[in-house]
């Protein structure tokens, strides 16, 4: 059967430390933008953590929510594209296909969770940053759409590994940036489609829920919460 | 041989050619040129026409056309987008309208070019004059005094054999 | 050069053709440097990046869709003259039918530009037609930019089309009393034109055909653009006003670019007797109306809205109405319906002047309308973390400047090749 890959977050057990946000861009090649065009909304964050507040000082509360493509299922991101730039794969995955984006950025406007991020400008890396390139990730020239994508570079290497020794790929062997760095371990990856899997139990448990649920965009994140 | 002759208003033209028909010409020897359109009543001078129904049969066959290939092109790769159906009636609706409206206008155009004729002349066509109308008879050489007679009558000014360039 | 002899119809209209004025040269010249200098702005985008202009996360869209909204609305002033008008044959059009359609074809081709100046990688923007390639890949007939794309193509080759055919007879006979390149450039473009019954017939014909497609073309073109937004979730834009909306917002910037183009004619090449008082009053109200029109739909967007009191809708509209954006949304307000509407209801208030004016306030008025359309609603996404507002750069505000200069131009240069009035038209009166 094939897989279907999804991912559970703990927003209990989250911290806010942003290693995720860091591993992600080590791991993908992600640009670097300067102060300047950071405040001018250019910067790239494949997962962000929103922080939201509640209270006054002193007693304020925060939660924090680390937001990235849902791959979501029914993708508002999807028919848009004028070229097939973005399109669902057999194992549910949001594909990008940098080589096919114009660059119309409807795509963007339409992602209901805003994860999708535009290279403005050719990427830069300040030296020596740009030799540490993960060479199994491209790098995307000026005028492309771009987002996360639940490292399948790190899926399709396990397939490959599991495919020589001819088994399954075992729950827990793809782990994405984020989820292999996370300190307090609030992320779980694996197949959906696989009932026994870590990410399938914490995704049919009474604390997980879905972001924006009613706009039917079917995402394959789950937040995991108890109550609100 | 090609006679021309000149009047002041549609009247005149339409009883002059009222008087042609009588002596046997038909619609296809007469012609009226003129620098404004100008209506020859009771359908005197009836040209057939078929820039309609031209127009909506190529708008038909373009639509069915966009169909065929929509059809084609989206089986032929087939993407899944969305969750939405890899052919899909609604969202390719817009494709068909647009396409049905471009055969019609296509049609039509290529319709005037044929039915105004403009590249198949070969017959002398004579000098336009502003504000008066001009009608040519193509006649055989027998009948030249009868037509000119009736263009006569029926008040024509400068009738004369039009040569051609 | 074209011979004019005397005072009549036709002296009148040709007498423009001949010559340079100083003015004239003056006014190309201006409109052609502020045109390149826009082009130039575009070439250095091209080459620096797309980040030069000042769109972001989450504001993707910026002036340039606007501008594209903006443009391809004004192009209905030909449909609303020479298709609408026609069909319910309102022979006061006559005059005003050849310059409306000059608008359509000029503003289609300007507006038509901005979604390949928008584009990330424009070079492969042949990407979006369909054309057998190695890859064997189609574009995705499904996605409302396609959808634009054939519209546009669809009403652009209509326009050309409805613009040339009633050229043809003006042509012929401008050909006639014309010598050297004019001589050889409108016996080209004449087909050979004699003025016989069948080529009129023909001729009529296919208008009165083309009259009716063009005006189902046109508001398909305009609610397809209306659809790029209509089809998205963002909040607000996902509406489906949206199609109606801009097809009469589309009517309404039409019909105020023709009367500001017709104003300038009117002095420019000494026209008041053909353009006259009356068609000014009847555009007017004309203008009146669908400045009503658009009031409605814009009361009926926003209490639908308000009313409803979706959290996300609701910050959308806060931002319109009372925030960051409510100077811009009032400010539309007042140049669409209550300067306008207090111009054009009092009959003592209605003149040439006032309608002309009036016309410009609402030009400026719907590109604001263009603006509070795209900017707002990206600005508050679904997710409130995301929020991000937009500025434009120079090169944005160079490059939006320049389409008026190239609109100025290429009316310019239409102005000096071809009569602006049709003289077969003006004289023909229609029976029945």
């Amino acid at each position: 059967m094939e897989h279907r890959w999804g991912m559970a977050i703990d927003l209990d057990r989250c911290t806010g430390c942003e290693a995720c946000v860091v591993a992600c861009h080590a791991e993908n090649n992600l640009p670097l933008s300067d102060a300047d065009q950071a405040e001018k909304g250019r910067a790239f964050h494949w997962i962000r953590v929103d922080r939201y507040y509640e209270g006054e000082f002193p007693d304020i509360r925060v939660k924090y929510m680390p937001v990235l493509c849902q791959q979501c299922d029914e993708a508002p991101c999807e028919p848009v594209c004028p070229v097939y730039a973005t399109y669902h794969n057999a194992e549910g995955l949001n594909v990008q296909v940098y080589n096919r984006c114009v660059g119309t950025r409807y795509c963007g406007n339409n992602c209901p969770y805003s994860v999708r991020f535009f290279n403005w400008f050719e990427p830069e890396w300040p030296e020596p940053l740009h030799l540490q390139h993960n060479p199994d990730v491209a790098v995307r020239p000026s005028g492309v759409m771009e987002k996360c994508t639940f490292c399948i570079q790190r899926i399709q290497r396990a397939k490959r590994d599991a495919q020589a020794e001819n088994r399954r790929v075992a729950d827990g062997e793809v782990q994405p940036a984020c989820v292999q760095s996370c300190p307090a371990e609030a992320m779980t990856f694996g197949d959906l489609n696989d009932p026994e899997s870590k990410v399938s139990r914490l995704a049919t448990s009474g604390r997980a829920t879905r972001l924006l649920e009613d706009l039917g965009t079917k995402p394959k994140v789950f937040y995991l919460q108890r109550g609100k | 041989m090609f006679l021309t002759a000149e009047f002041a208003d549609a009247q005149s033209v339409a009883r002059a050619i009222a008087a042609l028909r009588a002596q046997g010409f038909n619609g296809d020897q007469m012609d009226v040129f003129s620098t404004e359109p100008v209506e020859i009543s009771d359908g005197l001078l009836h040209r057939r026409s078929h820039m309609s129904l031209a127009a909506v049969a190529s708008a038909a066959i373009f639509c069915l056309s966009a169909l065929l290939f929509v059809r084609y092109a989206e089986y032929n790769y087939p993407l899944i987008t969305g969750g939405m159906p890899i052919f899909s009636w609604w969202a390719n609706g817009v494709i068909f309208y647009e396409f049905t409206m471009f055969g019609s206008i296509t049609a039509t155009f290529v319709m005037f070019l044929v039915e105004s004729g403009l590249f198949r002349q070969r017959a002398p066509v004579p000098a336009l004059v502003a504000g008066r109308i001009l009608l040519r008879v193509s006649c055989g050489a027998g009948r030249v005094a009868a037509a000119m007679d009736s263009l006569q009558q029926a008040g024509a000014a400068n009738v004369a054999e039009l040569k051609p360039w | 050069m074209v011979e004019t002899r005397g005072d009549g119809l036709r002296a009148t209209l040709w007498r423009p053709l001949n010559g340079f004025s100083g003015r004239y040269l003056l006014a190309l010249t201006a409109a052609f440097l502020v045109g390149a200098w826009g082009l130039g702005c575009w070439g250095y985008q091209i080459v620096r990046g797309i980040g030069v202009a000042g769109i972001r996360r989450p504001t993707m869209w910026g002036f340039y869709l606007v501008n594209f909204v903006f443009w391809i609305g004004i192009s209905h002033a030909g449909t609303l003259i020479s298709a609408i008008l026609r069909l319910t044959d309102a022979g006061w059009r006559k005059p005003v039918t050849r310059a409306a359609e000059a608008i359509t074809v000029f503003a289609l081709s300007i507006g038509a530009m901005f979604p390949i100046i928008h584009l990330g990688r424009p070079w492969i923007f042949y990407w979006l037609f369909p054309y057998p390639n190695s890859r064997l890949l189609w574009p995705n007939f499904r996605s409302p930019l396609l959808w634009d794309v054939t519209a546009i193509s669809t009403y652009l080759s209509g326009s050309v089309i409805y613009l040339y055919l009633p050229l043809i007879p003006d042509l012929a006979e401008l050909a006639q009393h014309s010598t050297g390149w004019r001589l050889r450039l409108y016996t080209l473009l004449a087909l050979g034109w004699t003025g016989s019954d069948r080529q009129w017939h023909a001729v009529e014909r296919a208008m009165k055909l083309m009259a009716g497609t063009i005006l189902a073309v046109a508001v398909s073109v305009h609610t397809v653009v209306a659809w790029d937004f209509a089809m998205a979730v963002a909040p607000m834009w996902h509406s489906t006003i949206y199609g109606p909306y801009f097809v009469a917002g589309a009517i309404f910037s039409g019909i105020a670019a023709l009367v500001v183009a017709m104003s300038i004619i009117r002095r420019a090449l000494h026209l008041e007797e053909y353009l006259l008082p009356v068609h000014f009053e009847n555009l007017g109200k004309l203008l009146l109306l669908m400045s009503l029109l658009w009031v409605y739909f814009t009361v009926a967007e926003n209490l639908t809205t308000w009313y409803g009191n979706s959290p996300a809708e609701m910050s959308v509209f806060g931002e319109r109405v009372r925030g960051r954006y409510a100077p811009c949304f009032w400010f539309m307000v007042f140049c669409n319906f209550v300067l306008p509407f207090v111009l054009l209801s009092v009959k003592r208030l209605r003149s040439v002047a006032t309608v002309t004016i009036s016309g410009v306030t609402v030009l400026v008025g719907m590109w604001v309308e263009r603006f509070m359309i795209v900017l707002p609603s990206l600005s508050r996404p679904h997710l409130a973390a995301a929020a991000g507002f937009y500025s434009p750069t120079w090169v944005e505000i160079s490059i939006t400047a320049s389409t008026f200069a190239a609109m100025v131009m290429f009316y310019l240069i239409f102005c000096k090749l071809f009569p602006i009035i049709a003289v077969w038209e003006y004289k023909h009166v229609s029976h029945g």
